[in-house]
């Protein structure tokens, strides 16, 4: 976590986050952990599945990609890059399209469906409109089904919804309850976490540079107050306290379910 | 063992303490018959022990006295139980109907004595809010171990816990004053307050880590510092090395330096909890300097000054590590988090705490590393830290994570748990350390509770036939049952 007071922007409006350990984004964790179980799956359905992972940043995502070797990714990718992508979706996006493009064989790609830092939720959805491949949004399982298609449930605004989907598709991995990254052996490690990183710079994928515009500008940063308001419950004993957050603030709720 | 059936037991308690006070509710007795040493049976909803017949609230001495007394007298296994947190397996009930009796209920802080800077309470007071309250007055009670936020004080005693300031406040042992305790036959013992002493042998120490085998502590006395948090000073280094880090803290430790903390992570460890700023591979050196501002300066200066004299060493931003150890506890929240990815990915992270003297110290640390990555399966991380450093040598916390792979959840300590616990006591006896810093023997190492007593395990096992004689106070811990 990152204590309340370490939060100042500097003059590049940057946080400085050297305090607080790194992790995985959320719904990458979950994306990357979703690509594995499929390939789990995959046997009883006669379909392979190459997992691949790209990641634009500097070096220190090296340590990340090694785990992913380790737990069985048949190839890791680094875009070299090494300033603020927060506000960059379409830089991010433009930088994958290059990629999928230039590879060819790709016909799933699989993303979490924001950053913690930048919250743009867009980069699946232009990815999207730049290789003109369909994107579901707010994926919470993925199941095989056959060379060609893909079991996928998500959640959309009227509820959970499963479809039958043809790839080439890209999936936005949303709020997925309790799915933790596995973690790989020591030996795992040693044996596959070695394979060496393919690198790339942005240049060397972007196809039309000029078509990536960056739409936004950031001129400011504040802190979102997330705090709310509430009401210390008074009262001589445990018993009592809890007599009066039921009788008073629980029960009416309780007895509309 | 009991004379009596479960119910007679129930009924017996009920009796004492009122029906309120005697929780005969399935799922609370299944969750009160295992501590964390069994987490991963805990987290998966397996119970393998015995179920207690009742867990018991008591909110006095005199209550404490009758239930002992009438367990005493029928013959039943108890369990005492304070803030739950035990990790060697000290709450669980290895016999069949048993009763817990948790203390957490008896929370009054009785005084506070500023003058005697001294503050007595009862056992089930949270260490947590004991500290927080005195720290608003200026004063602390300088016992910090990770797990503040969950213990509380009978627990901290009855385990001879230890903080993470311990370097310069001493463990729990070291802050005593004095107690009040239970005895199995309904005895109420008091050892009153002083300074110091020399009428016999220091009885606090009977009561102190006796782990609930001989008697139920009802009331703590403790030290109270001044705090002065204005004046602290971090120390940090990275090293590649352990064996440099171990001749750091020794060569500190014996410069007659007291630094609040003083630590050392290795690079496994070091990487998990530093992975933000730190290379793969390095090691962490980090002390703290505590107290008035005189002393703090001079021990900064002089550590630094010690430390110069290794070009090896890379200074760190004493500011990371301020915020890193600002979030080092661990409270529910944790504990709930930690329990939703172990059941996601059948991942587990467990600890070991061990002693040696400086000169076996690096041997433990490195056998046993090396034993357990070649001799147990699945290992995803194994490493550890040394955070409690002496004149005479220094603790090793082992930390290791594994994979549970094709094991049923009563299976899992078996295959892992024991295995590696008993490839580090093997190393610890063999190089001449304890198998026991700071958790307790529990019922999880108490099997080799005569390989590290040897010939003075006759003392132990007196002072159990002695105050214990029908066997009732939590068998298996510190002395295993005899199957
Ligand atoms: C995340 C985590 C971090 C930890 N970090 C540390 C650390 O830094 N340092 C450290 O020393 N320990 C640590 N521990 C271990 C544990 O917190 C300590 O052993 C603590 O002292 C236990 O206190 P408790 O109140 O929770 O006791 P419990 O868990 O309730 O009991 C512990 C043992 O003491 C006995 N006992 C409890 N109350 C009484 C009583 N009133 N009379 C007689 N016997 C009693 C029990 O029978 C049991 O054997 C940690 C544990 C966790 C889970």
């Amino acid at each position: 976590m990152l204590l309340e007071d370490n939060w100042v922007p500097d003059e590049n409006l940057q946080i400085d986050v050297k305090y607080i350990k790194n992790m995985w984004n959320c719904f990458d964790e979950s994306a990357l952990e979703m690509m594995l179980k499929l390939s789990d799956l995959s046997e009883g359905f006669n379909v392979l599945y190459n997992l691949e992972a790209l990641t634009i940043g500097n070096s220190k995502c090296d340590a990340y990609l090694r785990t992913l070797y380790a737990l069985g990714y048949k190839k890791a990718v680094r875009v070299e890059y090494d300033d603020d992508l927060r506000f960059k979706p379409e830089m991010v996006a433009g930088t994958v399209a290059g990629y999928v493009n230039k590879k060819q064989n790709i016909d799933i790609v699989v993303m979490g469906r924001q950053t913690s830092d930048g919250n743009n939720e867009k980069t699946p959805l232009i990815l999207a409109e730049y290789l003109g491949w369909p994107c579901i949004t707010q994926v919470m399982k993925v199941e095989p089904v056959d060379e060609n298609c893909l079991k996928i449930i998500n959640e959309t605004d009227e509820g959970v919804l499963t479809q039958i989907v043809k790839t080439p598709c890209i999936i936005s991995v949303g709020n997925v309850s309790e799915s933790y990254l596995r973690v790989p052996t020591l030996k795992d490690r040693m044996k596959l976490g070695k394979q060496p990183i393919e690198l790339y710079t942005p240049e060397e994928l972007y196809e039309n540079p000029e078509n990536i515009i960056e739409r936004v500008e950031l001129c400011n940063i504040e802190k979102v107050d997330n705090s709310r308001s509430g009401i210390i419950i008074e009262g001589n004993t445990p018993k009592e306290k809890a007599y009066k957050l039921y009788n008073e603030y629980l029960k009416e709720r309780l007895e509309k379910l | 063992m009991a004379i009596i059936s479960r119910d007679k037991i129930v009924e017996g308690l009920v009796n004492i303490l009122g029906k309120d006070n005697v929780i005969t509710d399935e799922k609370v007795l299944k969750e009160s018959s295992i501590d964390r040493y069994r987490k991963y049976e805990q987290v998966m909803e397996v119970y393998t022990q015995p179920i207690p017949a009742a867990v018991v609230y008591v909110h006095s001495t005199e209550e404490v006295s009758e239930v002992l007394k009438f367990a005493n007298d029928n013959q039943i296994n108890v369990v005492p139980r304070t803030g739950h947190s035990a990790i060697e397996g000290g709450l669980e009930t290895a016999l069949e109907d048993s009763i817990v009796i948790d203390g957490s209920t008896m929370n009054k802080v009785l005084k506070v004595d500023k003058y005697n800077m001294q503050v007595t309470c009862q056992c089930g007071v949270p260490l947590q809010s004991l500290d927080d309250m005195l720290r608003e007055q200026g004063y602390t009670t300088g016992h910090s171990p990770q797990s503040k936020p969950l213990a509380q004080m009978g627990g901290l005693v009855a385990t001879r816990s230890i903080g993470q300031f311990s370097t310069l406040y001493g463990g729990i042992e070291d802050m005593i004053i004095g107690l009040e305790a239970v005895f199995p036959n309904g005895k109420i013992c008091r050892i009153k307050n002083v300074p110091r002493r020399a009428a016999g042998p220091d009885i606090r120490h009977i009561i102190c880590g006796n782990e609930g085998a001989l008697c139920f502590i009802t009331e703590v006395t403790v030290k109270m510092f001044k705090y002065m948090p204005e004046n602290n000073r971090l120390i940090g280094y990275k090293l590649d090395d352990m064996k440099l880090g171990f001749d750091c803290l020794r060569e500190v430790m014996v410069a007659g330096y007291k630094p609040s903390i003083a630590r050392l992570y290795d690079a496994a460890d070091a990487g998990m909890h530093f992975s933000s700023w730190l290379e793969d591979g390095k090691c962490v050196l980090i002390w703290m300097a505590e107290g008035p501002a005189g002393i703090t300066e001079a021990t900064e200066k002089g550590i630094k000054e010690l430390m110069s004299a290794h070009p090896e060493l890379e200074p760190v931003d004493p500011k990371i590590l301020e915020n890193w150890f600002a979030g080092l506890n661990w409270g529910p929240e944790q504990i709930a988090q930690e329990a939703e990815e172990i059941k996601a990915t059948k991942n587990i992270g467990i600890t070991t705490e061990v002693s040696g003297s400086w000169d076996c110290i690096y041997e433990i640390y490195k056998t046993a590393c090396d034993r357990i990555l070649e001799e147990v399966p699945d290992m995803t991380l194994m490493g550890g830290h040394s955070s409690h450093s002496y004149m005479t040598g220094t603790n090793m916390y082992f930390v290791y994570y594994y994979n549970v792979v094709d094991c049923p959840p009563e299976e899992e300590i078996n295959k892992y748990h024991d295995r590696i616990n008993q490839i580090i006591c093997e190393q610890v006896i063999k190089y001449g350390g304890s198998i026991v810093h700071h958790h307790g023997l529990g019922k999880a190492r108490a099997k080799y509770v005569h390989e590290e007593y040897g010939s003075s395990f006759y003392m132990l096992d007196t002072l159990k036939k002695a105050f214990d004689p029908n066997g009732i106070m939590n068998m298996g811990t510190l002395i295993p049952l005899r199957k």
